[in-house]
């Protein structure tokens, strides 16, 4: 007899609201069986305006991936952004206590609820405790149970938020009758999708950049060792396109996806673009360079800020893995050769997992794919087993089949 | 530039329009004193130049000939240094000199470039000086380069802020957008003639509204009228077009005036005021096409107040220039007439023997202006304080900007009804009104990062030049 379970996948987003449905069988495999969408409202730069408006929307899209796969949601995991974001580095260091050096599992819980025990200010509540470096007596280790030592370092990456901004999001779903099982930003749930362990390993930054805001997350040896947020997406470039070209947003929306380009060329310099296209009273010629200048000019101070806010770290020797781009905006021509010239190191776009079905290979859909990979991995995995059981063996299989 | 701010007798002399208005034109600060000199305003109109400043020689220099440095106790007669807290109370020492420069104005227009220590400073209260004694205020503020700097963008947006609150419109020029109108090689200089130009064309299409002969003439309590509300966005651009199809081409040259394509700006306006100029050749036709393109544009027919001047030297030319304002970001600051409890001093004398009595009369009283919109000027009128207005008045403090009041909501936006409804947190969007000048990301948080706003396009804070 097989145990299931029906959990949603809830991205809302500044552009569109994305739910998918999974099955979880026997805690072991996850099979996508329904989705839904719903155009945002209410929502920019990642953040909820208005709550009404944005919950409208989102229960829309629920209900949707509800009816598309038959059956009811049991739980929610929902992805989270927003400038309000933020993250610190703490480590947990415990002198080994027993007689005989070897690391035993009170240590490392010690060390552990000691990385995570710096009280955040009262309106800030943590999100997430991502542990990362693990060292015992100043070397790296895996996995320290058991291991000779006498002190232990746990490492954690802190991510914390806006109270009212994180309540707010719970309390959309929760206002469609359904429990929130975790939250997980969204820079990790687009990284789990998109990044594969090898370049985990050798050092990647993955760059999500949504319609309202771009959240990115740098892997190195295998961690997850910073995430951060920009507020600033396709919406800025629509925005930015509106203003410089004199054009109205929808307009300049079209302009975006039909012609935008990231990288000026030659060619570009004396091409052309019909305003609407369609030769009517009203329609004007408006210059490819203009409209590639504003977006370069945009996206190349976009990449400038991750590059400040990740600091010295971002070298092209810490990133073999290279720069992994995914995310709505992130479908501009161009946008690979001038990412690349910013950070110095190789740039690609992000391919979601083979085993997902066509229409959600888009790298829109990142975020949502990556959420319900941690609901079937459980986003602790991150979190060592202190000796209870032993790791690997119910190592969960992530097979995501589209319904 | 050279406008003439001419009065032309006969019809308008006997209609008492151009009668005795006073108009004067201020300069303050460094920045708002240089582009009165370089204006060159004729001084054969009403509009009289001065100039405000705490530099006694950048003073000196000025040929403009009323001056008045202020602060000699807080500057010793040296500039500020960029402190606009000093720039305040160097006014603040000096409000009587300040007080006697603008009473007795009926128009006071405020040039000002914000972000250093005097403009952005002093010009919040001289404009409130001038709004208590009743004058109308139009300021016209140049925005920092953003590679200027966060702290001279941050000292400016909040004096624009304040100055929103106490002037009837506030034309904010992001000096950014001068980048983008300037020729391929222009000079600094060239940029800044720029920004000289446009608040010239726009002082010089008020003024000529309310002087010159046209087609249609614009008086005074209509002006007044298009500004009743304060402290919310404006919306200010220009057009021209010559030769062929000028209106045609003064309408396209409208649809892309970059001033019309900042965050700064409104998109539709409750109030609009729209200047048409052109030569003997302007028919009525052409300004009903002005006049249809316009108001589809930019809103509401219904308070629209158009003028249409005939400049003889400008033969099959337009120039259009339209000043829109809203009640969007601003809430309700009606104009009020000045409070009595004020230490109003007696306006020296009038020229023309004639009381002027602001307190009375003023637009503050919207009832009042729809009917007596036939009156031309109804500052004459000698109206009791009325006593409807008295029960709203606020009973606090001396304070003027406290002069918010809700008044029985006659001009309604149009354009955010849910909003302006929404009674609830109406305190708290006042206060954020200056923070919510941003265009589409309007009442989103600030996008700040090394003091520079994100939302702001990238192109303009860089100073790239975008071609159309």
């Amino acid at each position: 007899m097989s145990q299931s379970k029906i959990v949603a996948a809830v991205e809302i987003g500044t552009s569109k609201t994305v739910v998918l449905v999974g099955e979880i069988v026997n805690g072991r495999s996850l099979s996508v069986i329904g989705m839904g969408q719903s155009s945002s409202s209410g929502v920019k730069k990642g953040e909820i305006l208005d709550f009404k408006a944005a919950s409208n929307s989102t229960h829309a899209a629920i209900m949707g991936a509800e009816k598309s796969a038959g059956v009811n949601i049991d739980a929610v995991y929902l992805a989270q952004t927003g400038r309000h974001l933020e993250g610190f580095n703490n480590k947990g260091s415990v002198t080994v206590s027993a007689a005989d050096g070897h690391v035993s599992g009170s240590d490392i819980e010690r060390a552990q609820r000691e990385g995570k025990s710096k009280e955040l200010p009262q309106d800030r509540v943590y999100i997430h405790h991502i542990k990362n470096e693990v060292l015992l007596d100043g070397r790296k280790v895996d996995e320290p149970y058991h291991m000779k030592g006498e002190r232990l370092d746990i490492g954690y990456w802190s991510i914390h938020g806006d109270e009212r901004r994180v309540r707010d999001h719970i309390h959309v779903i929760n206002g469609f009758g359904l429990p929130v099982e975790d939250m997980i930003v969204s820079s990790i749930a687009s990284g789990s999708m998109v990044v594969g362990d090898e370049e985990k390993k050798a050092g990647a930054l993955v760059l999500d950049i949504g319609c309202g805001a771009t959240d990115w997350v740098l892997y190195q040896d295998g961690y997850i060792a910073r995430t951060g947020v920009v507020a600033v997406g396709g919406d800025h470039l629509t925005n930015d396109l509106a203003l410089g070209l004199r054009v109205n947003r929808r307009n300049a929306d079209k302009l975006k996806l039909q012609c935008g380009k990231a990288i000026l060329e030659k060619d570009d310099l004396t091409e052309k673009v019909w305003m609407v296209g369609d030769h009517m009273i009203g329609d004007r010629h408006i210059p490819k360079k203009a409209m590639v200048q504003i977006i370069e000019a945009r996206l190349d101070e976009l990449f400038r800020i991750v590059k400040k806010q990740i600091g010295p770290r971002c070298t092209a020797q810490n990133l073999p893995g290279g720069i992994i781009l995914t995310g709505g905006t992130s479908q501009i021509e161009g946008i690979c050769e001038l990412a690349a010239k910013v950070f110095g190191a190789e740039a690609r776009l992000g391919v979601n997992p083979r085993i997902v079905s066509e229409d959600l290979r888009g790298p829109e859909f990142s975020t949502v794919l990556g959420l319900l990979h941690y609901a079937l991995t459980g986003q602790h995995a991150e979190e060592f087993n202190t000796g209870a059981h032993e790791r690997g063996i119910l190592r969960k299989v992530v097979k995501l089949i589209a319904g | 530039m050279d406008i003439s701010l001419k009065t032309t007798d006969g019809e308008i002399g006997e209609t008492g329009v151009g009668d005795g208005l006073r108009v004067k034109i201020i300069g303050v600060g460094g920045a708002g004193t240089n582009t009165v000199d370089r204006l060159q305003f004729g001084e054969q109109g009403q509009a009289r130049l001065a100039a405000i400043n705490t530099d006694a020689q950048a003073l000196a220099s000025s040929p403009i000939p009323e001056k008045l440095m202020i602060g000699r106790s807080v500057t010793r007669g040296l500039s500020t240094g960029g402190e606009a807290e000093l720039g305040r109370k160097a006014a603040e020492n000096d409000v009587s000199s300040i007080l006697n420069m603008v009473s007795g104005m009926d128009l006071v227009f405020i040039l000002v470039g914000l972000g250093g220590g005097t403009g952005s400073g002093a010009a919040p209260v001289v404009a409130r000086q001038a709004r208590d004694q009743g004058a109308l205020v139009v300021a016209f503020a140049t925005l920092p380069f953003s590679l200027e700097g966060g702290r001279r963008l941050e000292i400016a947006e909040a004096a624009l802020g304040e100055l929103r609150l106490v002037c009837d419109a506030v034309i904010p020029l992001p000096n950014d957008l001068l980048l983008q109108q300037a020729e391929e090689n222009a000079t600094v200089l060239d940029a800044f003639t720029q920004a000289d130009d446009w608040i010239g064309r726009g002082v010089g299409s008020i003024c000529a509204m309310l002087f010159q002969t046209g087609l249609i003439n614009v008086d005074f309590a209509t002006l007044k009228k298009a500004f009743c509300v304060q402290g919310g966005k404006t919306l200010f651009g220009l057009g021209r077009g010559e030769g062929g199809d000028f209106v045609e081409k003064a309408l396209q040259d409208l649809a892309l005036c970059p001033l019309l394509h900042t965050p700064e700006y409104a998109r539709k306006a409750d109030r609009l005021l729209v200047n048409i100029i052109g030569g003997t050749d302007l028919g009525i036709g052409h300004v009903n096409r002005v006049m249809a393109a316009v108001t589809e544009r930019f809103g509401s027919k219904a308070d629209t107040v158009l003028g249409a001047v005939i400049d003889d030297n400008l033969q099959s030319t337009v120039e259009i220039c339209v000043i829109g304002t809203t009640d969007v970001g601003g809430g309700r600051y009606v104009r009020q007439p000045v409070k009595s409890y004020a230490a109003k001093p007696k306006p020296p004398e009038s020229p023309q023997g004639r009381p002027i009595d602001k307190a009375q009369g003023g637009p503050a009283a919207p009832k009042l202006d729809l009917e007596e919109t036939s009156a031309p000027d109804n500052r004459e009128s000698d109206y009791e304080p009325l006593p409807e207005l008295d029960s709203v008045r606020p009973h606090d403090g001396a304070q003027g900007r406290s002069t918010e009041t809700r008044m029985p909501q006659v001009h309604q936006s149009k354009l955010k009804k849910t909003e302006a409804n929404d009674g609830t947190d109406q305190e708290e969007f006042l206060f954020v009104s200056e923070e919510e000048q941003r265009g589409y990301f309007d009442k989103t948080d600030r996008n700040l990062f090394d003091g520079e706003d994100l939302d702001v396009p990238t192109y303009l804070r860089r100073g790239i030049r975008v071609t159309l």
